[in-house]
């Protein structure tokens, strides 16, 4: 073949528009090291490179700069090494073998203690946790315009108690917060009554914490009830139907 | 000129290679609008002309070091990159559809690859629109049906009903007149 008709195909190649057989013949041609069609097709390309500034230009999103350097960021992180770094590397590993020995003891001593005190701060996460999602469950009861607040107070058995009912007549549902109630042995238990008329009516077993409180959700109430009084008694462990024990707290609607 | 020294592209690809991540900044600066207007030209289609750049720019960084000035100038490396991988995608999606209706369709309002002059145009925009205004609009066609549309030789005598040497013909007049007018580097180091 006549060296023009390769380079006739070189400017169809550089298009991107040969194909097939043709394709594959001026690829092999290529591949045999023709430096004349390779200095042309690299000014081909320079030439077409030429093309997209013929369009109006458009910028690309500014967040995609970030994006991108976010991403390499991550990428940055593990190193290239060359050759000469990884011969000192081989180097450092042995010194660094012996030290790390007797680091070994002494990390695995921390070790220990340091998983002493991730121990503990699990617990304490575990208590915020508890804290927070309960004080979620509070705005999100108290957010509804239904919720009425019933202030329970401490009768004679222990009258320095407090409680109070945010309680939703629509829902029939209601949170209890109590202070200062005495803790009771493991058979008894305090027992919440929702009181429509002269009907003591149950509305949850609950036990406090050692320092008298608890943040306690009642169960949702029968609807033909109308509540106007709630109370607190004590019971055995597993409720009752009807109030036997002492009351501790009772509050008006 | 030590921020002419600094901003050059090719100084910019070794820094790059060397995992400068300045350099990567400074390298998209000046090329990603370029390559972000090209992908939208070839796809039509802004959010996977989004997805191609972040990946073209990616590739970049992890090749950089394959990078020699004997393949060709960074801007060409980085426009020869994003326009396979757009054309890729194109013919990709045209198999999928089995219809070449996104091709025979009218070019999109906002991303006319057609040529045209434009007052508010860069300096390389009126230079290249000129050069190409200079063509036949045959051969302005068989460009623009090859560079931006992804579209083979055969595929091109198909749509315009051209008999294939014609178009073979048309590609090449086509290129040497723009080479004769814009000169390898032309519009290259233009912005």
């Amino acid at each position: 073949m006549n060296h023009d008709e390769w380079l006739e195909r070189a400017d169809i190649y550089a298009l991107g528009a040969l194909e097939g057989e043709e394709l594959a013949r001026f690829e092999a041609h290529l591949a045999s090291g023709c430096a004349q069609c390779k200095e042309y097709l690299l000014e081909t390309h320079e030439t077409l490179t030429s093309l997209p500034r013929s369009l109006a230009p458009i910028e690309p999103p500014s967040a995609m700069k970030a994006k991108l350097l976010r991403q390499i960021g991550a990428v940055a992180k593990a190193p290239v090494l060359d050759r000469r770094r990884v011969r000192w590397l081989w180097w450092g590993m042995g010194v660094g073998a012996v030290a790390a020995a007797s680091l070994l003891l002494v990390l695995s001593w921390n070790l220990i203690a340091t998983r002493n005190q991730l121990r503990d701060l699990q617990a304490q996460v575990a208590t915020l946790q508890t804290q927070v999602s309960q004080r979620e469950e509070l705005i999100q009861f108290l957010s509804d315009p239904q919720v009425r607040l019933v202030n329970l107070a401490g009768l004679p058995p222990s009258p320095a108690a407090r409680g109070q009912l945010l309680w939703n007549s629509l829902s029939r549902t209601g949170l209890l917060l109590v202070t200062g109630l005495p803790q009771v042995p493991a058979d008894k238990a305090y027992e919440l009554w929702g009181i429509a008329g002269a009907e003591p009516v149950p509305a949850g077993v609950f036990r406090v914490n050692e320092r008298g409180q608890v943040l306690f959700r009642l169960p949702a109430l029968p609807e033909a009830k109308i509540f106007d009084k709630f109370a607190v008694t004590l019971e055995p462990a597993s409720g009752v139907p009807k109030p036997t024990g002492t009351m501790f707290l009772l509050g008006s609607l | 000129m030590a921020d002419e020294s600094r901003d050059d592209p090719v100084r910019l690809i070794h820094q790059i290679a060397n995992r400068n991540r300045e350099a990567f900044a400074r390298f998209y600066d000046r090329f990603a609008p370029l390559a972000f207007t090209l992908a939208v030209r070839i796809l039509r289609d802004r959010a996977a002309a989004e997805d191609l750049l972040q990946e073209t720019f990616f590739q970049l960084w992890n090749q950089a070091a394959n990078y020699s000035q004997e393949r060709g100038s960074p801007e060409a490396w980085i426009i020869t990159i994003t326009r396979s991988r757009a054309i890729d995608k194109l013919r990709s999606i045209r198999r999928r559809d089995k219809s070449f209706i996104s091709m025979e369709g009218p070019p999109g309002k906002q991303y006319d690859g057609k040529v045209e002059g434009s007052a508010t145009a860069s300096d390389a925009r009126i230079i290249v629109n000129s050069a190409l205004a200079q063509l036949a609009e045959s051969q302005r066609k068989v460009l623009e049906l090859a560079y931006f549309e992804g579209l083979t030789q055969s595929e091109i005598a198909a749509k315009l009903k051209e008999p294939l040497g014609t178009v073979k013909t048309r590609m090449r007049a086509a290129l040497e007149r723009l080479r004769g007018l814009l000169g390898a580097k032309a519009g290259g180091e233009a912005s």
